[in-house]
Formats: C-alpha cells, sequence, structure tokens
C-alpha cells in the first residue's frame, strides 16, 4: 500500500499547506445562533412550558394530604422549625381546611381547591418530596431556575436554548409570559442568561401591547404605518445598494430587515388567539373573569409550542403564592386563577397530540409550614424543606406520586428530589448530558448543576 | 483505513494542485520547514519537552530519532513502512488521544521519510538544555527587527501623494492596476469624521469643506478633527478593546462595580488628545507606578495622572474580591489574563498556550511564559494578593482626609446611640410579649432570653420556641411594631446624613503598585497548575527576541520597587523592539481601513496571518518611532495618502483580480461600530450631552431585562419602577462614557458586536442580523431619537415640509438630498400622516400629532438605512 502512494513532495506540501490555511483558528470570535441542536441522547421532551407559581403554593393544603396534621389541629408543635417571621409566628399544628380525594384511575390524592388538576390526574405526575433548602423567596427562586441559590445564573430556559436551539427561527426560542400583576420577586433574573450569550435571554411577551418589545412596533406604528416605512426604508437601502454595487452586506441588510418583518408577522399570528375555537376558549376559561387572563396566556403558550418554542414560562403575579395571613381567602383564589386553565393546557396538549413531546411544569419555589402563621389571620410561613409540584408529558409518568414529607407536611423524607436532581431530571428528558452542557467560565466550565451531584429520578420518568 | 482516505484526498489536491503551480525544485519535503512543526504540535510535549522522555524517546531532532527509544530507532530512512513512527501512526496509536495528524501531516511524514529522512542542516552532536529554535523560526518576520525599506518606484508619480501610496501603487503597478480615483468630497468628509471623531460632520462644515477648492483644505481638516476632543474619545474606545476595559470585575455572577475604573479611561482620552507620545502612553500604562514613589499619598495632578494609567493593568476578570471563589484559582486567573492583554495588545502574540507547554506553533516556551510572568508577579503576587478594595489609592488631601476622620467619629458615636436605643425598644417589645404568657412562664421565659443562646439549657430552647414571639431582637423588632421602627431609623437616617454631607466626596484611584521590598520567586509551573511548581525563572522577555530586548533586572537597587515592569517598558519602547511599534501601527492602520496590514492584530505568530505589504508595516514602523511616537502624526500621514482618500466603489476589472481588495486598489466600505451608531444618532438628534469624563453612566436591566441606560430603579418586590429619573443628560453621553457591566452589556450596542470583554477584545466582528433590525424598526431608544431629529429639523427648517425632508437628509447624512429624494422624503410623510390621522390607536394627552410623528417616521427611516449606518 505504501508503494501505491507515490505522491511527489509538490503534492504533498501542498495539501499540508491548504490544510494549514483551513486550520488557522477563524479571526472573529465564536457567534451563537438560535438554529436546532442535536441533542447528546435520543429526547423524549422537545418543548418545555413553566407554570411557575411564584410565592409558594401550600402543599398541605393542595397536594399532601396530612391526616395527622388534621388529628393533631391546634396543638403545640415541638419540633425543631424555621420561620421566617418571628413576630407572627406560632407553634401551633394547623390542618387543612380542605377536603383531600382520591383522583382519576390513579387515585392521586389531590385538594378539593383543584378540581381541574383532578381531571387531569392520570396524566401527571406529583413530586411530594421537592428540597431548596434555603428559606426566602429570593435564594430559592435561583435553586429552581437557575441551579444555585446564588444570582446572576443562567436560567433553565436560557440553557436549553443554548443546548438545543430552537425549532422556529422566526419567534423566540424562549418566551416569558409575565403577569399585568408585575414579575416574580426576583424580577429579571428569572430568565436572565446570566454568562451565556444574550440571545439565550427569555424575551417578554407582555400582558399589554407592544406585546414584545423591538419585536413589536407600538400600537400607533402596527400595521399600515409600520409596512409604509418598511416600503420606504427598502426604497432607500435599495437605491443606496445600486449605487454601490457588489457591497453585498448591503443586500444582506436589506434582507435582514424582510426576516425581521417575517418575525413580526409570525409573532403576531402567535398570539393572536381569535382563531382558535369557541371550545378551546372556553376550555381555557376565556369565558370567565377570573381565569380570562391567566387562560389566555396558558393559551398563547400552547401556540409558541406548537409553532417550535422550545421554552415558556408562564408567571403568575409577585408574591401570588405567598399566603403568610388570609389562607382560607387568598389561596382558593390562587387557586381559582390558575387551575383550570393549567388543566386545560394538559388537555389541549394531549389532544393536539403534544403532550408526549412537552414538558409541563407546574410548581413554586417553595412550599409552606404546617404551623399558623398570625393567629388572628391565619396563615403559613415559608417551607423550602419539603414541598410539592407537578409535570406532565415530555418523558413522565401519567397518574404517578413521587416521594413524601414527614407526617405533618414539614420535610421531605423519602425519594427527596432536590432542585439539581429535577435539573438534572429535565436536562435528560431533553436528551442533554447535565455534565456536557456547559459553558467556559473564568473559573472552570459553568453549568446549570455546577458540580451538585444531581440524579435523574427515574422514578417518574414514563 | 485511514490510508486509504488521505491517499484518495491527497491525489485530488494533487491534481488541482499541479493544475494551479508550476512545479519548483525548492518542492521537497524539508525537515526543517516542514515536518518538525508537525512534530512539535503534536509530539514534542511528551517526547522532548518535559524532563521525562515518554518510552526514553526524544523526537525533537533526527538523530533522537535514529537513536531510538525503549523500542529501537523509530525511522528507518528511506523505508516508512519500516519505521516504527509510520507504524504508530497509521495504526492511530500515535498521538494518542482525540487530536490526530491530519492526512496532510501524515503525508508529510512519509515523504520525508521515503526521501531519505535528511535535514538541510546538519544537526549538532547533542541538543542544547531548554528550548532551543531552528534557525526558520527564529528567522520568523516578525522577530526580525524593523527595516526601513527603501521607497519603490512608481509609474505614476502623480498619485504618489506620500511614501504609503508609493508601497501599495507600486503593488498595484505590478498587478496591472492602480488606485480607484478619489472619493467625492462629501463622502470623504463623513468618511474623515467618523474615522477621527465617531461622529457625523454637520452640513455646515460638509457645505464648507466641499465648496473650499484651496489645495490645504484637506489637510486643514485633518488637523481641525484630529484637534477636537471628540478624537480621544473616539480613538480611546479604539485602545480600550485589547486593554479590555471595563467598569466590572466579571467573574462571579455578582460582576461587582469598580466605581473608580472609569480614571483609567479618562487617562486615555486624555492622552489621545494631548498626543502623549506613544512609547510614553506604553511606559506609563505599564510602570506608572515605577515612575513615582511609595507611598502614593497625596498625589499631585500629573502623579495621580500617570498612577491612574496603571488601570491598564486592573482591567482582567477579578473574582478574588468575592466571597464563594477559590482563591488560589481566581488569583492565577488574573495574573493569566493579564498577561493575555499585555501580550496580545503590546507584542500581538498569543503567549497563553505556553502557559501549560511549549507553544505548538511559535517560538515560545513554557519558560518564557513564566519569564513575563515573573515581570508581573512582584505586584500581582498570588501570595501577597491586593483583593479590589487594596489597589484603590485615596486623591484627598490632608486636610481632607482629617475632615473624613473626624465626620467618622461622629458617625460611630450615633451609631452607638442608636444601637442603645434599639435595645431599648427590644427589650420593651419582649416584656410585653412575655406579659401576655401564663403567669408561671414569665420568669423562667426572662432568664431563658437572658441567658447567652449558647448557654441555654433543653427547657429553655424548648420554651422559646414553644413561644417564638418571644425571639424578638434587632432585626426583627419592625416586625412588632412597624410605625415605631420606621420612625425611629428615619430619626437616625437624617442624623447620619446629615453627618455624612460635612464628609468631602470619595476621591479613589483604582491602579497597581507594588509592595516595596516584596518581590515573590516565580517559578514554572508543571502543565501549568500552580500547586506544581517547578524551576524558578528570572523576569525577562521572549528567548527568541535575545539581542532585541533588554535584560531585566529582578531587583533595581535605583528602585524602591522591582523595577521589572519599568525595565520591560523601556525596552519595549527603545525602538528596536520588533512587535510593540509593528503592533501599533497596524492597530491604527487596521481603525483606518477596516483590517489590518496584519489581519489578526493580537496575533502575529504563525496561527495569524501575514502581513499583506509587510514592507510598508515596517515603513510605518520605523516612521512612528522616528517621528517621536506621534499618533497624530501617524494619523496625519496615512489620512494625506492617496491611498486612504480612494473612492469605495467596486468595479468589475478590480473584483475579478482582487476580490477581498487585500491590494488596497479601493476604499472598503464599512458598517459603523456599535458606539458609533448611537453616538451619530445621539449626535444628529441634537441630544448629545458633551460632557466629557467622570463616572460611568450606569445602566440596569429595564422591565423585560434589557439592559438600558439608567439606575433601574426598582420597588421593595423587584417590580421595575423607571430608569433614567433624575439623571439630567447623563443618558445622553457618548458610549465610551456609558459603564461597561461585564455581565449587562447595553441594550443598544450589543446587538451590533460591541467589544467582548473576557478579559478583552482583540478584533471585533461585524454581523448583520434581524436582531439589530428590529432594534432599528422598534427600539425605544432609535424612535426617541428619531422624534428629536424630527423636532430639530422642523425648528431649523421652518413649515415648510420638503425643507424639513431635506434638513433631516443633512443632518443624518450630511449631504444634500437629490430632488426626486427630497419629494420621495416628502410624499412619504404625507401619506404617513395621513395614516396616523387614520390611525385606530389610543391616543394619549401628549402624544405628538400625526404630522409629527410622520416626520419621525420619516427620520427613522433615515437613521435605520445603510447610508446612516455605513461609510463609503
Amino acid at each position: 500500500l505504501g508503494q501505491g502512494f507515490g505522491l511527489g513532495s509538490l503534492a504533498v506540501l501542498s495539501l499540508l499547506a491548504e490544510e494549514q490555511a483551513r486550520a488557522k483558528p477563524p479571526l472573529e470570535r465564536p457567534a451563537y445562533d438560535l438554529r436546532p441542536k442535536p441533542p447528546v441522547h435520543p429526547p423524549k421532551a422537545r418543548a418545555m412550558i413553566s407554570l411557575f407559581m411564584q410565592g409558594g403554593p401550600s402543599h398541605v393544603d393542595l397536594f399532601d394530604p396530612k391526616p395527622e396534621l388534621t388529628r393533631r389541629h391546634m396543638t403545640t408543635f415541638t419540633g425543631d422549625i424555621k420561620y421566617d417571621n418571628a413576630a407572627e409566628s406560632s407553634p401551633k399544628l394547623f390542618g387543612s381546611p380542605w377536603k383531600f380525594a382520591p383522583r382519576g384511575q390513579c387515585g392521586m390524592e389531590l385538594s378539593e381547591l383543584l378540581p381541574g388538576l383532578a381531571e387531569v390526574a392520570d396524566d401527571v405526575t406529583l413530586i411530594r418530596s421537592m428540597h431548596t433548602g434555603v428559606n426566602n423567596h429570593g435564594q430559592s427562586l435561583y435553586a429552581m431556575n437557575s441551579g444555585r441559590i446564588t444570582n446572576g445564573r443562567p436560567a433553565v430556559g436560557s440553557w436549553l436554548t443554548y443546548g438545543l436551539g430552537t425549532e422556529s427561527q422566526d419567534l423566540p426560542a424562549y418566551v416569558v409570559l409575565t403577569d399585568p400583576g408585575g414579575l416574580p420577586v426576583t424580577g429579571t433574573e428569572m430568565f436572565s442568561n446570566g454568562w451565556l450569550p444574550s440571545i439565550f435571554q427569555g424575551t417578554v411577551v407582555r400582558p399589554r401591547e407592544p406585546r414584545i418589545l423591538n419585536l413589536e412596533p407600538p400600537p400607533v406604528e402596527a400595521g399600515a404605518p409600520q409596512d409604509e416605512y418598511l416600503e420606504f426604508l427598502g426604497q432607500l437601502n435599495r437605491e443606496h445598494a445600486s449605487e454601490r454595487p457588489g457591497e453585498t452586506d448591503l443586500a444582506a441588510r436589506i434582507a435582514s430587515f424582510e426576516l425581521a418583518a417575517r418575525m413580526q408577522t409570525a409573532a403576531k399570528e402567535a398570539l393572536d388567539l381569535s382563531s382558535e375555537s369557541q371550545a378551546v376558549h372556553r376550555m381555557y376559561g376565556l369565558d370567565d373573569e377570573a381565569t380570562r387572563e391567566y387562560g389566555s396566556r396558558c393559551l398563547i403558550a400552547r401556540r409558541l409550542v406548537e409553532r417550535g418554542v422550545r421554552y415558556v414560562q408562564v408567571f403568575t403575579q409577585t408574591q401570588a403564592w405567598d399566603h403568610h395571613g388570609a389562607i382560607a381567602k387568598a389561596l382558593p383564589s390562587a387557586c381559582r386563577k390558575t387551575d383550570r386553565p393549567a388543566a386545560a393546557l394538559v388537555r389541549d396538549l394531549k389532544s393536539l397530540g403534544l403532550l408526549q413531546s412537552t414538558l409541563v411544569h407546574w410548581g413554586g419555589e417553595m412550599g409552606r409550614l404546617p404551623v399558623i402563621q398570625n393567629e388572628k389571620n391565619i396563615g403559613r410561613d415559608h417551607n423550602t424543606y419539603g414541598f410539592s409540584m407537578w409535570l406532565a408529558g415530555g418523558g413522565v409518568k401519567g397518574g404517578c406520586v413521587y416521594g413524601k414529607t414527614d407526617e405533618l407536611g414539614h420535610k421531605a423524607v423519602e425519594d427527596v428530589v432536590n432542585h439539581y436532581d429535577y435539573h438534572a431530571t429535565l436536562l435528560h428528558l431533553f436528551g442533554l448530558d447535565p455534565a456536557t452542557l456547559t459553558f467556559a467560565r473564568p473559573g472552570g466550565a459553568g453549568s446549570l448543576l455546577d458540580g451538585q451531584a444531581g440524579r435523574v429520578v427515574n422514578g417518574i420518568l414514563a | 483505513m485511514i490510508r486509504r482516505l488521505w491517499t484518495c484526498s491527497a491525489l485530488v489536491l494533487l491534481a488541482a494542485a499541479a493544475e494551479c503551480r508550476p512545479a519548483r525544485a525548492a518542492d521537497e519535503v524539508r525537515y526543517e520547514t516542514h515536518v518538525r512543526p508537525i512534530l512539535k504540535a503534536h509530539c514534542f510535549l511528551c517526547h522532548g519537552e518535559e524532563d521525562e522522555h515518554q518510552g526514553n524517546l526524544d523526537l525533537r531532532w533526527v538523530k533522537g530519532m535514529l537513536a531510538g527509544g525503549d523500542s529501537g530507532p523509530v525511522v528507518s530512512p528511506g523505508d516508512p513502512d519500516a519505521s516504527l513512527i509510520w507504524q504508530r501512526i497509521t495504526a492511530g496509536e500515535m498521538p494518542p488521544g482525540d487530536k490526530k495528524l491530519s492526512n496532510a501531516e501524515a503525508a508529510v511524514i512519509r515523504t520525508w521519510i521515503e526521501q531519505g529522512a535528511g535535514t538541510v542542516r546538519p544537526e549538532p552532536d547533542r541538543l542544547p538544555e531548554g528550548p532551543h529554535w531552528t534557525e526558520e523560526e527564529r528567522n520568523y518576520w516578525a522577530f526580525q527587527p524593523v527595516k526601513r525599506p527603501p521607497l519603490p518606484v512608481v509609474r505614476d508619480e502623480g498619485l504618489a501623494a506620500n511614501p504609503i501610496d508609493r508601497f501599495i501603487l507600486a503593488e498595484l503597478e505590478e498587478n496591472g492596476s492602480g488606485f480607484s480615483p478619489p472619493a467625492p468630497a462629501e463622502t470623504l468628509i463623513r468618511r474623515l469624521s467618523f474615522d477621527l471623531l465617531g461622529l457625523p460632520p454637520s452640513p455646515e462644515s460638509v457645505e464648507r469643506f466641499c465648496c473650499d477648492p484651496s489645495p490645504a483644505a484637506w489637510s486643514l481638516l485633518v488637523d481641525r478633527l484630529l484637534a477636537s476632543p471628540e478624537y480621544g474619545e473616539r480613538w480611546a474606545r479604539h485602545w480600550l478593546d485589547p486593554a479590555g476595559y471595563a467598569d466590572s470585575d466579571g467573574y462571579t455572577e455578582d460582576d461587582p462595580r469598580r466605581p473608580w475604573a472609569f480614571r483609567y479611561r479618562d487617562y486615555v482620552i486624555r492622552s489621545l488628545n494631548a498626543d502623549k507620545p506613544f512609547d510614553q502612553f506604553v511606559v506609563e500604562q505599564l510602570a506608572g507606578d515605577e515612575l513615582l514613589s511609595p507611598p502614593y499619598a497625596h498625589l499631585d495632578g500629573p502623579s495621580a495622572e500617570i498612577l491612574a494609567a496603571t488601570g491598564f493593568l486592573r482591567t482582567a476578570p477579578d473574582g478574588t474580591g468575592e466571597g464563594g471563589v477559590d482563591q488560589a484559582t481566581a488569583r492565577n486567573d488574573v495574573v493569566a489574563e493579564t498577561i493575555k492583554i499585555v501580550s496580545t495588545a503590546f507584542l500581538g502574540l498569543t503567549v497563553g498556550c505556553a502557559q501549560c507547554h511549549d507553544h505548538r506553533y511559535d517560538p515560545i516556551s513554557q519558560e518564557d511564559y513564566y519569564r513575563l510572568r515573573a515581570l508581573f508577579e512582584p505586584a500581582l503576587d498570588p501570595n501577597n494578593w491586593k483583593k479590589p478594595a487594596a489597589r484603590l489609592v485615596s486623591l484627598w488631601s490632608q486636610q481632607e482626609e482629617e475632615q473624613a476622620a473626624q465626620v467618622d467619629a461622629e458617625i460611630r458615636e450615633i451609631e452607638g446611640r442608636r444601637v442603645a436605643e434599639l435595645d431599648g425598644i427590644v427589650a420593651e417589645i419582649f416584656e410585653r410579649e412575655v406579659a401576655a404568657l401564663d403567669l408561671e412562664l414569665q420568669g423562667a421565659a426572662r432568664f431563658a432570653k437572658a441567658t447567652p443562646e449558647a448557654d441555654r439549657t433543653p427547657e429553655q430552647q424548648q420554651l422559646l420556641k414553644e413561644y417564638p414571639s418571644l425571639n424578638v431582637d434587632r432585626g426583627s423588632a419592625y416586625l412588632y411594631e412597624q410605625q415605631r421602627l420606621k420612625d425611629f431609623n428615619k430619626k437616625y437616617e437624617d442624623q447620619n446624613a446629615q453627618t455624612k454631607a460635612r464628609r468631602p466626596p470619595e476621591q479613589m484611584l483604582a491602579c497597581l503598585f507594588e509592595t516595596p521590598g516584596q518581590i515573590p520567586p516565580t517559578a514554572v509551573f508543571y502543565r501549568g497548575n500552580p500547586s506544581q511548581p517547578k524551576q524558578e525563572v528570572s523576569p525577562g522577555e521572549l528567548g527568541i527576541l535575545a539581542g532585541q530586548v533588554a535584560e531585566i533586572p529582578s531587583d533595581d537597587p535605583a528602585l524602591p520597587t522591582s523595577g521589572r515592569r519599568l525595565a520591560f517598558a523601556r525596552s519595549l519602547t527603545s525602538g528596536r523592539h520588533p512587535l510593540l511599534a509593528r503592533v501599533i501601527v497596524n492597530r491604527v492602520w487596521m481603525h483606518h481601513f477596516g483590517k489590518g496590514l496584519v489581519a489578526s492584530p493580537g496575533d502575529f505568530g504563525k496561527l495569524g496571518q501575514p502581513p499583506t505589504h509587510p514592507e510598508l508595516l515596517d515603513y510605518l514602523a520605523d516612521e512612528f518611532v522616528h517621528s517621536g511616537w506621534s499618533l497624530k502624526s501617524l494619523h496625519r500621514l496615512i489620512l494625506t495618502s492617496h491611498c486612504w482618500r480612494q473612492s469605495s466603489l467596486r468595479s468589475e476589472e478590480r473584483e475579478t483580480a482582487d476580490p477581498d481588495n487585500r491590494m488596497l486598489g479601493r476604499m472598503n466600505v464599512r458598517r459603523l461600530e456599535a458606539e458609533a451608531i448611537r453616538d451619530a444618532m445621539l449626535d444628529v438628534s441634537g441630544t448629545r450631552c458633551g460632557k466629557m469624563y467622570g463616572p460611568a453612566v450606569g445602566v440596569a436591566p429595564d422591565e423585560v431585562g434589557q439592559i438600558v441606560v439608567g439606575a433601574g430603579m426598582r420597588d421593595g418586590n423587584g417590580i421595575f419602577i423607571g430608569t433614567a429619573d433624575g439623571m439630567g443628560g447623563e443618558p445622553f453621553r457618548r458610549s465610551v462614557y456609558v459603564e461597561v457591566r461585564r455581565s449587562m452589556p447595553l441594550g443598544v450596542l450589543e446587538p451590533f458586536d460591541v467589544a467582548a470583554t473576557t478579559p478583552n477584545c482583540e478584533l471585533r466582528t461585524t454581523s448583520t442580523s434581524p436582531v439589530q433590525s428590529l432594534l432599528l424598526m422598534n427600539g425605544s431608544f432609535v424612535r426617541s431619537q428619531a422624534a428629536s431629529l424630527a423636532r430639530r429639523a422642523a425648528s431649523e427648517a421652518g413649515d415648510d415640509l420638503e425643507g424639513q425632508v431635506e434638513r433631516a437628509w443633512r443632518l443624518a447624512f450630511g449631504s444634500r438630498p437629490s430632488e426626486a429624494e427630497t419629494a420621495a422624503g416628502a410624499a412619504y410623510v404625507q401619506s404617513q400622516k395621513a395614516r396616523y390621522e387614520a390611525s385606530t390607536a389610543e391616543k394619549k394627552e401628549h402624544d405628538p400629532t400625526p404630522a409629527e410623528r410622520a416626520l419621525a417616521s420619516y427620520c427613522q427611516a433615515l437613521l435605520s438605512s445603510n447610508r446612516f449606518l455605513y461609510v463609503d
């Protein structure tokens, strides 16, 4: 074989020279884009909708029935407990005033406050053993949403779009549907790209016009005025380019305005709910004052995912679930706003055949204590040592209850799922490897888990 | 399999190569030129470079290969198949790991062995100790002394306005071509204005220049612009790119601010405006502290300025002031990044890879790297580290210092009173909570509370747990009595504020300096690992430059400090250093033409690009040094050349002969940089605030997370409530004054390829993306600037619509629109006006009228058009 080679020096050297020219590092730094990228192993989930319940929904009143707590109602709790508010704190245990009953074929026990969820219980995995272990909103939000209790890190959605890009180049990859009542307490950190390139930041769809800043024109420009502006600009640019033949950058910029206009049209179309049927409107509760606003955003989330958006966050208003007091009124009201639309989203995705590839998440950054806060106006204080959240679709089991808290619902004691376990599982469902999805940082490779020993929670995988 | 693949591709290339190049006698495979660089890149580390040679094999010379290692000789001259090195390569065994030899590299090795495995020059009997470089490496162009070349002779003498033209034109003529005609006057003045000031020319100055027939008009214009203060702002930003300037530490997520970094930025602006000789500029940045004497207290103005220059060595991302950071790693990173900044900015070399092993391509040994490091370690000493707060030098006078000390004492006294009163309130609240308990528990509760936490009995602990409201303390008192604590806090806050108002404002300088007498030893780190130091090294420059650079003393007895950086800076600026002047004139050239003579301004090594005009590069470098290192003279030389004044229009012939414009037979059309786009919008709209210098204008995320200029105020729930309230003209200052927060690039700059700050930026990209388009179409900054431009045009042109349209065009582009362009613009405004009138969108009281909106829409089209964004 060696003799068959027979190339002269000239060929060998020119080959080498060409190769060396090619191997030179590019002059320009790497550009990041949102084109679809293959995961490292076959994915179950392709998109995710996170219904984020900021404030800390009371798991002992919604998801995690505690007969022992009811039995010891109004007796003094003498175990170790951490209060956020010492002045109003009370050691008295408080049984849930709401009734629990088995739901669905699976018999998942849920509170009467969640009639909607009850109807889709067989499509849901309920985790009752969540744990972050930091007793305030900010840190626990950071933990649940960006992997560690510190600020400045990339959000889960930024990681997913960094790792996988997005399916639609006409829509933002990562969309955030904010509540008219304000952002979660950590503000824009909830969808910050942290130290990932800024194209992986969440794009906010605002609850008022223009819904997407920069992507949508202000109302007064929308439609004909902007079309006219683009036409006139195109004319200016074409004349300018025609005087400069061969200047391809100029043509590229003309094309980029055309692409931008297409993106506007695509966004407008995706946010327009008028083409959805009356039945769908009703299912999401658009016919009801209590659910209209939130239901619209759930429906928009579905439409976005349907059109290839990778990750959507739907927020509730600032501290919507932070029921330190008046829980008897406030908790049912928060449930009324979200329960029916959230269930509709699961049912709708399923009927469209999208649920198996779309992971739906419902949960917040904490749960609540089994004891009373404020005996004069009963509520519950923070609890990040044991709380509940649910997932549906995207490769998780239906009708599954996972993990346990202690007999009073205070601490997760069985199959504990830490935030980093949740994140490891999430990346796994998307076909990503938590160890290899990294970004170069000054102190070494940065990642979502950041060295925390997260485990994939196999018990919930379908 | 491997072999089949490379045979095929080699044959294809053989055919291609045979077509395009005639065979030459010199095309034999040579060890020194072809083979050794391959082995150096892939094999030397294990087989030669490190103390222990794997398999006792030294591949750094042919004799080593013939002598072989544990498995015998590795090369059989003439017989590759019998050569162990070939067998291991084809078997995929060597080199180990993922990075294998490419097909071409393997073919070179094989051919060389086939041809007898010879060398061009005889090898010595033994290899010298330590790194050694071949003649080829020593002869590399960038390491040769700068030699002023003779001026080329050109046929068309009339086109050779100055020496630059001769170099460019000679090559063009040789290729049967020549210069493009000069650009029209209005193009030239706009080009010049953006080039030197980063701002557009005013319509009046365009008019004046275009009507001035005097032959001196051009050089007078160049001089006038070079003398404007905006020149320093523009060119400072160019220098801040490779310097890695930022107003924050980066490194950690917190990204703490560097509130005093601005003094370095201001130093650069002042130095450039004053045309400070570049050698002095370099010396001050590398060793300003060593030009002064410690302690650096009560500095006068000029001394403070010189010390501020050392901010250059404080730009690297830095996590050492933060908790939760591994200090050893973070400190090492700061030193490494600082070396990267110094080497890319001044040496045009990537020395960073020599941190772990000899550079794979360039003659830079690992020891070289640590010799460079030794220059900086007396100031960046990992074992005596100055955290960010310890790098600040106060600019207070003695009197201000005393006044501050007095205020501080008063504040301590107030704090003492505050705490005493607060403890009284806490005790009162506690008593009330106790009173609510059953009588028999009260005594026990008081006793439990009075017992220090660590000494409490289990019963006491239990009691306090059962009645958690007893746990009132200074921090939680407000939860019990909100109004009282509010009033209490206000009282003391007011007292504090009144007292503090008498404290002179802080005036600090962030800088770099050594602690006299503290000179740490510097060692080579085994494979770059700071915890595995090996032999010690003395400070010095790259070994390959020996003879051209000065020796660096370990400790200059004439100075209180080590004198290492000062000696290094003096050597760099001696006028004999082969790199510095070339690197700097190349950067200047790049900013004038859009592309450097060396297209990789931060890498003059083998992985960078070779110079397109090596003789011109040397001529400029030599001229720069001999003109007294004057940047302004260099600008003048370039700007008065015919070459720079050429038209940027492409022609078919030129495109065929030189599609990349390598020969510079025309000017390049360039897109404005991010800062120039923002600044130009502020300028033409009349909103630009001309204030120079001082603390950075802050940035913050707005309600949707976009980074905007402003304080980014949020309420207690973190809800965004405003941006720029009360900032006056600050938001409208030039971009060079806007805070460079590493984690928060400004939303209107970032999409237009703003400089990287990790750690520095050698070369900016120029991208075109729909994100930019959306920003121009819908972004509030662009829209508000368009509205301002419209108001300005209307107020300057009066009521006549065509006049307004023409005025806006001239403000935006400098030139006058044609009649057709004015007519089209006016027609556009009319039809937009009708559309706004018909609009059903909600109207508010202070909304602009449809006519105002329509003119603003026209202005927005101008500001987002290519005529605005590009310079011919």
